[in-house]
């Protein structure tokens, strides 16, 4: 056989996935002489400096790169997801220009195609886990009073594991969106455009490897590493919000990690989803399954910053920790069963999308008691207008919009009207972008004189910032969830002309997200200008006072 | 975080997404209908199985050559044997050029699955039809004489079918396998 081009793609997909395997054979091997023959002292040496791990201090630096602590892994998840954050971003705001016209302005349907897919895979898989692991191994340390850390070595592999898994996304270019439905995902061919899908699979199976490594070690940290002076029933929300999503990634994420290694198997010999024996819906079916835990993955721990950080700024405590805690374990309960609701249209019955539209209503019962619980906590509390406290006000308004939305589509009839259309597209957009992303800037801006060694970031700009995601948020989303309910449908590089006031408003709040991210990055780098004044205290380090 | 740091973390940050939006952007395009199909007054049906080894491999002239007349409407029923992906692409010339295809269809992976691919020439020539996922089997000629000439067309008759002993399924989707 000649030399063929997909050949050579396929082959060093498979070898990197390999090489990443072995080398978490390693690591593992390492890790399991150090237990069974106490080679503790070997790792010490090696991990010297992380002897005080809670205490350390780490700065935004290239740096980090090259340390092994936890801090600099989580810097380094921080950076890494700004950078996919800013590639995706790019993306989404390049498919809403052009939807200026219902003829495609600039994108043919194939790259629109390759900038869809590009968009959803790089903000769930890249944005949302990468920083949410990230400021896990950032807080973490500190919040439990850790004082060592001996798996820096595995971190750090796992790390690359999420990197080269970004990078595989990106150079796929893969045209069958962050579904990967069977059989679109299978053509290995550029007939489609460039749908090297199996590269994307390769490199989200790399990905979920490192979420999966990370959620064993948060546990490991939660439970057996912190300081003995937390007890269990004083530990911090964020810390139980972590363990929250680290459950749910191991119990739902191998599922689809096994689906997708059907998929690779798939193309060389069909015989797993091929339509012939009926399976195409098995995929589903499998993805599904992690399909739904990822946008709570998205979430829940957005949800522990809050927890963490309204008190600060509202002066005033948590007003109930336990049924915070009992909120943020039950989301995890509760949405690894609803998988289903995104398979209402897809034929499995009247009788299980009956059950599905239950347990999706019953979501709504923890979100609700978490919602509330911060009501309460504002309710007593003294408000400080801070730029994360604006960040939080949003978050929680966005989040109660997105629900709503959420448990609309939820009913079985609705969802026949709204489901394929840009509904579903602003129902998610107002959690994940108000949300997740929200709280993940609030966190970098509360942190931030940490993050850059004690230096303030320009109030203004910040201000900025926050306005212009907010606002964008808004107009992108809500011409969106009005135009969806009207059919308009998702997922298209061209559209009916009577939905044009719909796409042009969303325009226009895509491009005013996309200058808000813009301002973000100035900031950056004026405040970076600035001499040092305040002092690098972390302050999601100090102890939180509960009520209750 | 000193300022070095800030500015190249800013850099890294747009050049990134530019270069990666860039990057999506130059995606191959793929082939559509490029060119135009002619008008016609009479049509003519070709059966071609589309099978990795080869197009109608399982007959006794795998990957035929097919004369058609201009002016006819060519429809090719492309039925999937193999659960592989292919395409039906046709370009001018005696040698595959993905870049001159005037028809490039996309072919499921789903064995029994039917695509039908309607196509009339203006021009009279010789044509390549092939699979740009199977180049090295999947290629025979299509030679198009001007309407005046007498020419016989192969097909469907001397294609012997898909061996059903080789389907597991049936023919469920309702593709007529003649052995
Ligand atoms: C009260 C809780 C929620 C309910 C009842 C709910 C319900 C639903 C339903 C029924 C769908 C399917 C719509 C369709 O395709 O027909 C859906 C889609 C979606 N939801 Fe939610 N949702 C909730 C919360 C969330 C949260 C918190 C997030 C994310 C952070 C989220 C993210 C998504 C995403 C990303 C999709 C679309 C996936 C896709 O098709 O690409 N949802 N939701
Ligand atoms: C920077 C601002 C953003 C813009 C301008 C934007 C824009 C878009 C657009 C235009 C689409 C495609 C709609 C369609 O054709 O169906 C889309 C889909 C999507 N977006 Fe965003 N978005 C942004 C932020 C985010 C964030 C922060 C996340 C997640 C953390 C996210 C996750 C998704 C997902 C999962 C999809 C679905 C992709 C699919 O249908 O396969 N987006 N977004
Ligand atoms: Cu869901």
């Amino acid at each position: 056989m000649i030399f063929s081009f997909e050949l050579a793609i396929f082959g060093s997909t498979i070898s990197v996935l390999i090489i990443m395997f072995l080398l978490l054979y390693f690591y593992a091997q390492d890790y399991r002489k150090y237990l069974l023959e106490g080679k503790q002292e070997v790792i010490q040496e090696r991990s010297q400096e992380n002897a005080i791990l809670s205490n350390m201090k780490r700065e935004l630096s290239f740096a980090a790169f090259f340390m092994d602590d936890s801090k600099s892994i989580g810097i380094r998840y921080i950076i890494t997801s700004l950078l996919f954050f800013f590639i995706a971003g790019l993306a989404g705001v390049g498919m809403r220009i052009s939807l200026w016209n219902p003829n495609p302005t600039f994108l043919t349907p194939i790259q629109y195609n390759v900038l869809l897919t590009e968009h959803g895979t790089l903000m769930l898989y890249g944005w949302a886990t990468g920083s949410i692991l990230g400021l896990g191994y950032y807080l973490l340390p500190s919040m439990l009073k850790i004082k060592s850390d001996k798996l820096g070595h595995l971190n750090s592999a796992m790390f690359w594991f999420y990197f080269v898994g970004g990078v595989l996304l990106i150079f796929s270019r893969s045209t069958a969106s962050w579904y990967f439905y069977y059989p679109l995902t299978d053509q290995l061919t550029e007939a489609g455009g460039g749908s090297y899908s199996f590269a994307a699979l390769a490199g989200v199976l790399l990905i979920l490897t490192a979420a999966n490594v990370a959620s064993i070690i948060f546990l490991k940290m939660i439970f057996f590493d912190r300081d003995k002076s937390i007890r269990l029933s004083k530990l911090p929300l964020f810390a139980w919000s972590i363990v929250s999503t680290a459950l749910l990634i191991l119990s739902s994420a191998p599922v689809s990690m096994v689906a997708d290694v059907m998929l690779i198997y798939d193309l060389i010999n069909p015989v797993f989803f091929t339509g012939s024996n009926g399976t195409a819906l098995g995929y589903a079916i499998l993805f599904w399954f992690w399909g739904h835990p990822i946008v709570y993955v998205a979430v829940i721990p957005a949800f522990g910053l809050i927890y963490e950080l309204l008190p600060k700024y509202a002066n005033t405590k948590v007003y109930s920790y336990k049924s915070g805690v009992i909120g943020l374990l039950l989301l995890m309960v509760l949405s690894g069963t609803v998988w289903g609701h995104h398979l209402f249209n897809s034929g499995l019955g009247t009788f299980w999308d009956l059950i599905f539209s239950t347990t999706s209503f019953l979501v709504a019962i923890p979100s609700a008691i978490t919602v509330f619980n911060w009501i309460a906590t504002l309710w007593t509390g003294k408000i400080r207008l801070t730029v994360p406290m604006l960040f939080i006000l949003n978050a929680i308004i966005d989040f109660v919009i997105g629900g709503v939305t959420g448990v609309m589509q939820a009913d079985v009839g609705i969802n026949e009207l709204i489901h394929g259309t840009y509904w579903v597209t602003a129902h998610f957009h107002f959690i994940l972008l108000g949300m997740t992303t929200g709280m993940a800037f609030a966190a970098i801006y509360a942190l931030f004189p940490t993050l850059s060694g004690g230096r303030r970031y320009n109030v203004a700009l910040a201000k900025a910032h926050f306005y212009l995601t907010a606002l964008g948020t808004y107009v992108m989303t809500v011409p969106w969830a009005l135009g969806g309910f009207q059919g308009m449908p998702r997922r298209v590089a061209g559209y009916f002309g009577i939905f044009q006031s719909y796409q042009d408003a969303a325009a226009i709040g895509g491009i005013i997200l996309g200058i808000g991210q813009l301002i973000f990055l100035i900031n950056l780098v004026y405040s970076s200008t600035k001499p040092i004044s305040v002092s690098n205290e972390n302050i999601l380090e100090s102890e939180v006072i509960y009520g209750e | 975080m000193s300022r070095i740091t800030a500015i190249s973390l800013a850099l890294i940050l747009i050049l990134g997404a530019g270069l990666s939006f860039y990057f999506f952007l130059s995606v191959p395009q793929g082939i559509g209908a490029q060119g135009v199909s002619a008008s016609y007054n009479s049509t003519e049906l070709i059966v071609l199985y589309a099978n990795a080894q080869g197009w109608n491999y399982n007959s006794s002239h795998p990957n035929p050559t097919i004369y058609a007349k201009t002016h006819v409407l060519l429809e090719f029923k492309v039925i999937e044997q193999d659960n592989l992906p292919h395409t039906l692409t046709i370009n001018p010339g005696n040698s595959e050029n993905q870049n001159s295809a005037i028809v490039s269809v996309n072919i499921p992976p789903i064995t029994g699955t039917v695509v039908w691919v309607n196509w009339s020439f203006g021009q009279p020539g010789t044509y390549t039809y092939w699979c740009i996922v199977h180049p090295e089997t999947m290629v025979g000629l299509l030679i198009i004489n001007s309407s005046t000439n007498q020419t016989a067309s192969v097909v469907p008759n001397s294609i012997q079918g898909y061996q059903l002993s080789n389907l597991s399924i049936g023919n469920i989707y309702g593709a007529k396998f003649e052995t």
